[in-house]
């Protein structure tokens, strides 16, 4: 932070402008950008000018912060009579000598309201007038919203912040009413999508092997991968059958679950936990959950059994042949568009397949569904025995992930964590009650399990770097001390009324730079 | 265009060289009001004025604005030289009213008849 003060002569017109003159001299030592210099320099010259036409005598205040340049001119004058009229573009009382040299056009304030990002003025009539400029130094930080699987509708926006305190890795910033996602922080995990009233997440719909109007299937026979639960979605009248039956007459001969990969890779993790010795073992059968060990939780990252997850196993097992894939969460599209390297594969959001199935299961629905004889007795769903804790949302597997980096969770052998309820059964990108879905998934009898295989993980598991304040660890040190420092001026209300999920976010966010005009609103208004 | 080129157009004098490098002209704006001066002075604009003070100058240093024409054969006060000197600003009079100088640079920038794009 740096503080000036040019001294301004009023009356002096002849060599007013040495202010706007030295100010400018020394902005160009600290390298301001073109366009923002001239957006000071307007803003400067026309205080300054004001204070040589009107007042006897003023002060250009400039205090330069890292991200922002603040001007305050304050001059002992006549002071402005009526604010309302001097912001008026025309109006004027400048002398008529000061009108022969060009200047009195009515434009001065406006100007330098125009040129700034945030301006007040304010005068007492007798005693002089402070006129008060910022101008951003940067004007571009926000990182691109949706980086990965997500797209961001950021005009729907209600603002209401439930996405900002729900996001596990707080990777929402709410700036100017405009949700966007820091990609680099952003697990994909469905969370906001959950939560939102508004609708503004959604899986990504276009990527670059996405052709979302080309018809799905009917030409050769086709692979489609899907999880159980798109079959449940369609209400107690359309059992999981007939969506079988429907998507196979649109042409899809060989219908596969993701879920057959994932119960072969708990079976597998099982049997590779009896040979660690590092307890637990966590299974990959999440992908968000693994994306958020590698950036939350790094020092867990060892306990991850090396194994693809279940979805990126069904894209090698289908490497062959031509394969539609329903990814459940943006997690899974991602994933299955970093493992389509043939460009064979097709992706295709479960709200667009339900959109082709749609009219096609009404005219199903009205042949009545034979009853089917219902086997009452208690099936042991998820009867892993005690060495296995299966855990569902997101706060939960953040809460386990914390026990298990204190070693508090040696008790257990395996953890099988997803951030859905129910796993992909209570993905929001589903409407049917995750409970509901599932149960009418296994009350349908389709249930048989085909022989798939495991893969082991192509390359190890790794930490990400989106935590990482900079690249250059003495720098990261120092960003660090000057959050700390920052966050602790705060609140620590975590309101987010800042756009910023926490006061430590905003603290992260002001020091990193990533949005221009950053401050907290409490501390602005002056509250305690 | 260079600068030179429209000095030709117009048959000014040159009271004040500027920096060599900085003679290239791609906009000309012409005004008699400081604030719309300030405004529209740029790192390849020439403006154009009936005005002849000090401050022009300043205008002109402040916004990296390489050369000042006065219209109507003004006499300019001399701290305004001073003053473009020290600001690298060229200055050019030329005898010709507002809208005969303006016509005339008009169409050296853009030609004849062609209307600008």
């Amino acid at each position: 932070m740096i503080t000036s003060c040019f001294p301004i002569v009023g009356g002096k017109l002849d060599d007013a402008g040495s202010a706007s003159r030295r100010l400018k001299e020394q902005l160009k030592q600290i390298g301001v950008d073109g366009q923002i210099m001239r957006r000071i320099m307007i803003a400067a010259y026309e205080a300054e000018m004001n204070v040589v036409i009107h007042a006897f005598k003023g002060n250009l205040w400039v205090r330069l912060d890292r991200d922002r340049f603040n001007m305050e001119v304050i001059d002992q004058g006549p002071g402005i009579a009526d604010l309302d009229l001097a912001m008026k573009p025309g109006f004027s009382t400048a002398s008529a000598e000061a009108k022969q040299l060009g200047f009195g056009a009515g434009m001065g304030l406006p100007n330098i309201k125009k040129a700034s990002d945030l301006f007040e003025v304010d005068s007492h009539a007798g005693k002089g007038t402070r006129v008060r400029s910022t101008i951003y130094l940067k004007t571009q930080a926000v990182e691109q919203p949706g980086g990965r699987g997500l797209s961001v509708q950021a005009e729907l926006c209600i603002g209401c912040l439930d996405c900002l305190k729900a996001c596990p890795t707080r990777a929402l910033r709410v700036w100017n009413r405009r949700p966007s996602i820091l990609s680099t922080l952003c697990i994909e995990c469905t969370t906001c999508i959950g939560v939102c009233r508004a609708g503004v997440f959604k899986i990504r719909e276009t990527g670059r092997n996405n052709q979302p109007r080309e018809p799905i299937a009917e030409a050769a026979p086709q692979t489609l991968v899907i999880p159980r639960a798109f079959l449940t979605q369609f209400g107690s009248k359309i059992p999981p059958r007939i969506v079988l039956a429907v998507l196979r007459n649109l042409g899809f001969k060989d219908i596969r679950f993701t879920e057959e990969w994932e119960k072969e890779l708990r079976r597998t993790v099982r049997s590779y936990a009896a040979e660690q010795q590092l307890y637990p073992v966590i299974s990959p059968i999440c992908p968000a959950v693994i994306g958020l060990i590698e950036s939350q939780f790094p020092s867990l990252i060892a306990q991850i059994a090396p194994f693809m997850t279940p979805i990126e196993a069904a894209v090698e097992a289908c490497s062959l042949r031509m394969a539609t894939f329903v990814p459940a969460c943006p997690s899974q599209r991602t994933l299955l568009e970093q493992a389509d390297l043939s460009g064979r594969l097709r992706i295709v959001n479960p709200a667009e397949l339900s959109g082709r199935l749609i009219p096609r299961l009404r005219t199903q629905s009205d042949t009545p569904a034979s009853i089917q004889k219902q086997n009452t007795r208690p099936t042991r769903n998820g009867s892993h025995g005690p060495a296995v804790l299966e855990a569902w949302g997101v706060d939960n597997v953040v809460e386990i992930l914390e026990k298990t980096e204190k070693g508090l969770a040696g008790e257990f052998r395996i953890l099988e964590l997803s951030c859905c309820e129910k796993g992909c059964y209570g993905t929001p990108v589903f409407e049917e009650n995750p409970y509901v879905a599932q149960k009418r998934w296994s009350a349908s009898g389709l249930e048989r399990w085909r022989p798939v295989n495991v893969v082991s993980a192509k390359s190890p598991y790794r930490a990400r770097t989106g935590m990482r304040l900079d690249a250059d660890m003495g720098k990261a040190i120092e960003k660090l001390a000057r959050i700390d420092e920052l966050a602790a001026s705060l609140p620590g209300r975590d309101c987010g009324a800042c756009g910023s999920p926490s006061c430590a976010s905003l603290a992260e966010d002001i020091v990193l730079d990533r949005h221009p005009g950053l401050e907290c609103p409490v501390l602005r208004r002056g509250e305690p | 265009m260079k600068l030179e080129q429209l000095i030709e157009a117009i048959d000014a004098r040159v009271l004040q060289p500027g920096s060599k490098g900085r003679t290239e002209i791609a906009h000309v704006f012409a005004g008699d009001k400081m604030s719309a001066l300030l405004e529209r002075a740029g790192p390849e604009t020439m403006l154009v004025t009936s005005l002849a003070n000090t401050q022009l100058a300043c205008v002109a240093e402040l916004m990296d604005c390489p050369a000042l024409c006065l219209v109507d054969g003004a006499e300019p006060d001399p701290t305004l030289l001073e003053a473009a000197a020290r600001g690298d600003t060229a200055v050019v009079v030329c005898a010709l009213d507002m809208f005969e100088t303006c016509g005339r640079l008009y169409r050296r920038l853009y030609g004849d008849d062609s209307r600008r794009s």
